[in-house]
């Protein structure tokens, strides 16, 4: 699942220079972590007429980021070509898409985080890097990439104090990677040097 | 002697932190450190500590190193990937610095540039390697070069280690680090179960450089264990410099004698004042070295 969180709506108004507007919203991650779902679109229209826009429609796709016939959308939503702008409440996979489908200009109505989950209903965040090697099961299945705010492969810095991350509330990661390869009777992996991250492979088009 | 025929003989070395300036005017940095001349076997220059930006260590090292300083040069891995820092390397080592401190560097959004992209290309134990592969004259992509370094490399380690800190120890001793300089150290007690830990470990053949602040205040105390990871000056100091009538004269004496006290238990100190080195000299001269 893709982590998303809503622009402050004073930003979203400042950006946002045309009158008359529709609203997209996503049914997958946006709606799971109730930034882009029906309430929440909803929520933005009424505050974009209250703001003195007009919002001439509102839908909510079923994946912003997966558009199988754009020519269906519209057929469904005629008054997406009344629009001047689509304000768009997904990540930034689906405003992306939506941009290369649409004449208009697609404005973002949330910042997008990270790559996460769900686990037992509880969305966590910052589970994968996207560095494009993966190697997880070295560290426990926790990785350090997206986990550790440095990235650090070898182990803790010096700001892991008492299992506390310096940069903000987190636990330092590398305390959960000992506990878990403890726990898997693998303790002894912790002590390879890992080689330096191939970056080649985190963005290469081939 | 250089510091590092100094400390691979045996014998205690001394070596105290200087900071570049804040902007091109180093004549403040050349004062304080010409305060400490003499008293110290090396000047340790740091690399935009606590993520504040200052002049390069590089070339605050170099101008250091013309007035006749020893210098170890910290190398963080937060504000450059590889090829900047060892192109930083190859310039260190043109410029005749010999010794280098590694260590990851403290994250951005705790200094005075909060919005700066993190690096971290490297990590501490990968930049050592590199550091070695270049003492042998291949870089990190395996090409030669045409005139290798010959660094003589640190890092630095807190002495409350867990098992994975230990581990990551361990690491940076394989990848070359030949001295470690701890965070501040206050009770020698203590850091004699550190040391005791890493003897246990087999790595006997690493010097270790114990981390001295000297404490001012009460309030120097409690900002030290609020603001620096891995430091903690004990509730009973703390409660001393409170009821003290001159806590300057006391923080020089706890200076001096915990020096001594580790004279016998590492192989050597790392004075790291906060603000001035104007009390240095005399804690040194009381510590009697």
């Amino acid at each position: 699942m893709i982590i998303s969180r809503l622009k402050e709506f004073k930003d979203i108004l400042k950006a946002v220079k045309e009158q008359n507007i529709f609203i997209i919203g996503c049914g997958k991650c946006a709606t799971k972590q109730h930034v882009g779902g029906e309430p929440e679109v909803l929520e933005m229209k009424k505050r974009l007429r209250g703001s003195g826009k007009n919002v001439v429609g509102w839908t909510i796709l079923s994946s912003a980021c997966i558009i199988s016939s754009w020519d269906e959308v519209l057929s469904q939503n005629p008054e997406i070509e009344k629009a001047e702008a689509l304000l768009v409440m997904s990540c930034g996979g689906g405003v992306s898409v939506l941009s290369a489908n649409v004449k208009q200009l697609v404005y973002p109505a949330l910042d997008t985080e990270s790559l996460g989950g769900v686990c037992r209903d509880e969305v966590v965040k910052e589970q994968c890097g996207m560095c494009g090697e993966c190697d997880i099961h070295l560290f426990g299945g926790l990785c350090p990439v997206s986990h550790c705010p440095k990235g650090m492969q070898n182990g803790p810095c010096g700001g892991s104090v008492e299992g506390k991350c310096e940069v903000d509330e987190r636990k330092c990661v590398w305390d959960e990677i000992q506990k878990r390869l403890e726990l898997l009777g693998r303790l002894e992996v912790l002590k390879d040097i890992h080689e330096p991250k191939d970056h080649s492979k985190r963005r290469c088009r081939e | 002697m250089s510091f590092r025929e100094k400390l691979l003989s045996g014998k205690f070395t001394v070596t105290a932190e200087i900071s570049p300036p804040k902007g091109t005017d180093v004549s403040g940095m050349m004062k304080e450190a010409r305060i400490i001349k003499d008293a110290v076997d090396a000047v340790c220059v740091t690399d935009n500590q606590r993520a504040i930006m200052r002049m390069s260590p590089l070339a605050a090292c170099s101008a250091l190193s013309q007035e006749g300083f020893e210098t170890i040069m910290h190398l963080t891995c937060r504000d450059r990937n590889r090829l900047g820092l060892q192109s930083e390397l190859l310039g260190a080592a043109h410029l005749g610095i010999k010794n280098l401190l590694v260590m990851s560097g403290d994250y951005p959004t705790k200094g005075d540039h909060r919005g700066a992209k993190p690096v971290y290309d490297l990590d501490s134990v990968q930049l050592l390697d590199t550091i070695s592969s270049l003492n042998s004259g291949i870089d990190l992509s395996g090409n030669s070069l045409e005139g290798k370094t010959e660094f003589f490399s640190g890092a630095v380690s807190n002495t409350q280690l867990t098992e994975v800190a230990l581990m990551k120890f361990g690491k940076k001793i394989k990848a070359g680090a030949r001295f470690i300089i701890t965070q501040a150290v206050f009770d020698a007690g203590r850091f004699s179960e550190f040391m005791d830990k890493i003897r246990d470990a087999g790595w006997k053949q690493t010097g270790i450089i114990a981390g001295i602040i000297p404490l001012r205040s009460e309030k120097s105390a409690q900002f030290l264990n609020k603001n620096i990871p891995g430091v903690k000056v004990p509730d009973d100091m703390i409660r001393r410099f409170a009821s003290s009538s001159a806590p300057g004269a006391l923080g020089i004496e706890l200076a001096a004698d915990l020096i001594n006290e580790l004279r016998g238990i590492c192989h050597g100190v790392h004075i790291m004042p906060i603000g001035t080195h104007e009390n240095t000299r005399k804690i040194l001269e009381m510590a009697g070295l």
